[in-house]
């Protein structure tokens, strides 16, 4: 049995006797069809932490780039990691999106028109799904890029991306510490895209979990690089170069999420062979080891204090 | 890509295979919702033959009123693909908003779309794919039937529990009812419109002149599909609600659960076969069901991710009214 069919089952379970309850009880089957969707995130989701947990945790116990006495600033990372890939928040963004993309969808058709789709606009690509999940892929991850890259440009967003750079022990949980502000711009990022170019193909999600997967290892205390394949895939070297104190801030490097091509071609990668600490000197402490409610008050507050004060300086250093 | 010029050469069969395929192996085929394919598979020997692509998400089908041409519905797509009915080869594609469940008049005049997303009931002429009318009524609009005589459609609407109906002669709404919670599977039977009421356990009857319910019947919880087996003579309900799911079989007379077949997975659409075997898309188990219902007893066959429509060629060879729900 494959491991896909593995994980139907486990979401037809869960759809089965966890969700659709619900979804009975209060008179809300109309969402039927798409919860056993849902189940299949939150599956997926949690097969994604677990791989991560499985492949990481004893590499960064094999080789860490740092020791640290206390993991406590850890903990607030790992409830970042689980609220993000298993919990509420892809079953709100799921809904979110798929009532935004209805509704713009709808208001297109009603103008004569039909969405477009990659697979369906450029010729030869229909009946190549492998090939046209890597150009989504690609175009995704080259808007990711940019949008990073602005997050760092940007006074206001930056008081917002602030939260990931303040982390100090950096690990393979901290890719989703996120404010939610800067979640949900980053929703309507690709929301936006999504609608130029269609939904992304969902018929691979485990290349989708390894794109993720890539994400969260780059942030791994392992001191690893992919030697002369290091401009194919962002490692955790590339990837803390970016994080490191230096590079906190307005000028940054290393934007990239999954392929570093993007810095290579916009002229930001730095290469550089050295294993740096991480974090932001300027972020207020509740940043770095807050709660989580901390944290997301901190940011906000952050975030309109960089609105409406624009000259107020935020975030450190300059990149190499 | 298949252009509406093209769209309407393939009911006429130009794009169709050659009468070689009179010869072929009868297959099904099953639109796998969450997979972005359609899989084929060999009836006889039970083994998927084929996996032909689609863009985000099939899920329904219909014959073309000359039974040449096989649509496959991809709502996420928004897009029709037609296949050779006998065979399964792919004969291309064409863009249309939407198309979630689809149902050609009798008469084969209209091709009436269910666009479940976007909230559209849409009639199309059936020669050419023009949009004729777009009827915006309700809230997700699921499954549809006509009446034999072709005067009226019905078409269930999920998200705002209740029945619309329009005359096909002035295109003009006849009446929306409320009929009760998420109602979705519709079936023109005995002169009265059997709706599945997936909201709650079972289906019901409306009289079709006026959109009131004159029986309920309890099947379980989650009724989704009904289908007619001619043949047999029996009424099959897929339950796939919460909890354990469930195949009923109920008297077409009297509505009465003459037997229960407990079918784990979530049963959708069913395909009834010449040797009287169930063939039953499981939604949760990325499996096809093939069951005696004799014995109850069934063999599963893989397929694609959330196995939804289901088309089986033998039904080519039925005689009468010929949707996915009666044959």
């Amino acid at each position: 049995m494959s491991i896909d069919r593995i994980f139907s089952i486990l979401a037809g379970y869960m759809d089965q006797y966890a969700v659709l309850p619900v979804l009975y009880h209060f008179h809300w089957m109309e969402w039927g069809d798409l919860s056993f969707d849902w189940c299949l995130v939150c599956v997926y989701g949690l097969f994604a932490v677990i791989l991560t947990y499985a492949i990481c945790w004893p590499l960064e116990h094999l080789r860490p780039i740092e020791h640290w006495p206390n993991q406590k600033a850890v903990l607030v990372d790992v409830f970042y990691t689980l609220l993000n890939r298993v919990g509420v928040i892809p079953v709100i963004t799921f809904l979110l999106f798929y009532q935004a993309q209805t509704a713009f969808t709808g208001w297109v058709v009603s103008m004569g028109f039909i969405p477009p789709t990659l697979d369906s606009v450029i010729p030869g690509l229909f009946g190549h799904p492998l090939l046209t999940f890597w150009i989504y892929a690609l175009i995704l991850d080259f808007a990711d890029y940019w949008r990073h890259r602005l997050s760092h440009t940007f006074r206001a967003w930056y008081a917002l991306h602030a939260l990931h750079h303040a982390q100090r022990q950096m690990s393979f949980w901290s890719d989703d510490r996120n404010h939610f502000f800067d979640d949900a711009i980053a929703f309507v990022w690709f929301f936006t895209l999504g609608l130029l170019i269609g939904i992304p193909p969902l018929q691979f999600p485990l290349l989708i979990l390894g794109l993720r997967f890539i994400e969260s290892f780059s942030h791994a205390n392992i001191k690893l690089s992919y030697g002369p394949l290091e401009w194919l895939i962002v490692s955790p070297r590339f990837h803390r170069l970016h994080h490191a104190l230096r590079a906190a801030g307005r000028v940054s490097c290393n934007y990239g999420g999954v392929f570093p091509i993007w810095d290579i071609i916009f002229r930001t990668a730095d290469f550089s062979n050295v294993w740096l600490p991480t974090g932001d000197a300027r972020a207020p402490e509740a940043l770095a080891t807050g709660s989580y409610l901390e944290q997301q008050i901190c940011g906000a507050k952050m975030f309109f204090a960089a609105l409406f004060a624009p000259k107020r300086p935020l975030g450190g250093g300059q990149a190499t | 890509m298949i252009t509406r010029r093209t769209a309407l050469a393939l009911p006429l069969g130009l794009l169709a295979p050659a009468a070689a395929a009179q010869s072929a192996p009868p297959i099904a085929m099953v639109m796998n919702s969450a997979g972005a394919s359609i899989s084929v598979i060999d009836m006889t020997t039970r083994q998927v033959i084929g996996t032909h692509p689609a863009f985000r998400e099939p899920s329904h089908w219909a014959l073309t009123p000359d039974r040449k041409t096989l649509y496959v519905t991809d709502a996420g797509g928004n897009a029709f693909f037609a296949f050779d009915p006998l065979t399964g080869a792919p004969l291309g594609h064409m863009r249309i908003a939407d198309p979630y469940q689809l149902a050609y008049s009798p008469d084969g005049k209209l091709l009436v779309v269910n666009a479940l997303r976007l909230n559209f009931v849409d009639v199309y002429d059936a020669a050419s794919l023009t949009l004729i009318k777009r009827f915006h009524v309700g809230k997700l609009p699921s499954h549809l039937d006509f009446s034999p005589d072709g005067r009226w459609c019905f078409s269930s609407q999920q998200g705002t529990d209740s029945l619309f109906s329009f005359d096909t002669q002035t295109l003009e709404p006849r009446w929306t009812r409320h009929i009760g919670s998420t109602p979705a599977g519709v079936l023109w039977h005995n002169g009265k419109v059997l709706v599945c009421i997936m909201g709650e356990n079972g289906i019901i009857e409306v009289d079709p002149v006026d959109g009131s319910i004159t029986r309920r019947q309890e099947t379980g919880p989650g009724a989704h599909n009904i289908f007619f087996d001619e043949g047999n003579q029996i009424l099959y309900i897929s339950n796939r609600g919460p909890g354990d799911t469930s195949l009923s079989a109920l008297d077409p007379v009297t509505l009465e659960v003459r037997r229960t077949y407990p079918i784990a997975g979530g049963p959708d659409d069913i395909g009834i076969a010449p040797d009287g075997k169930i063939w039953i898309a499981l939604r949760f188990a990325e499996e096809v069901a093939v069951m005696d219902p004799a014995t109850g007893d069934y063999d599963t066959i893989p397929v694609g991710r959330s196995p939804h429509g289901l088309y089986l060629s033998t039904c080519l060879s039925h005689k009468g009214k010929l949707t996915a729900e009666n044959f």
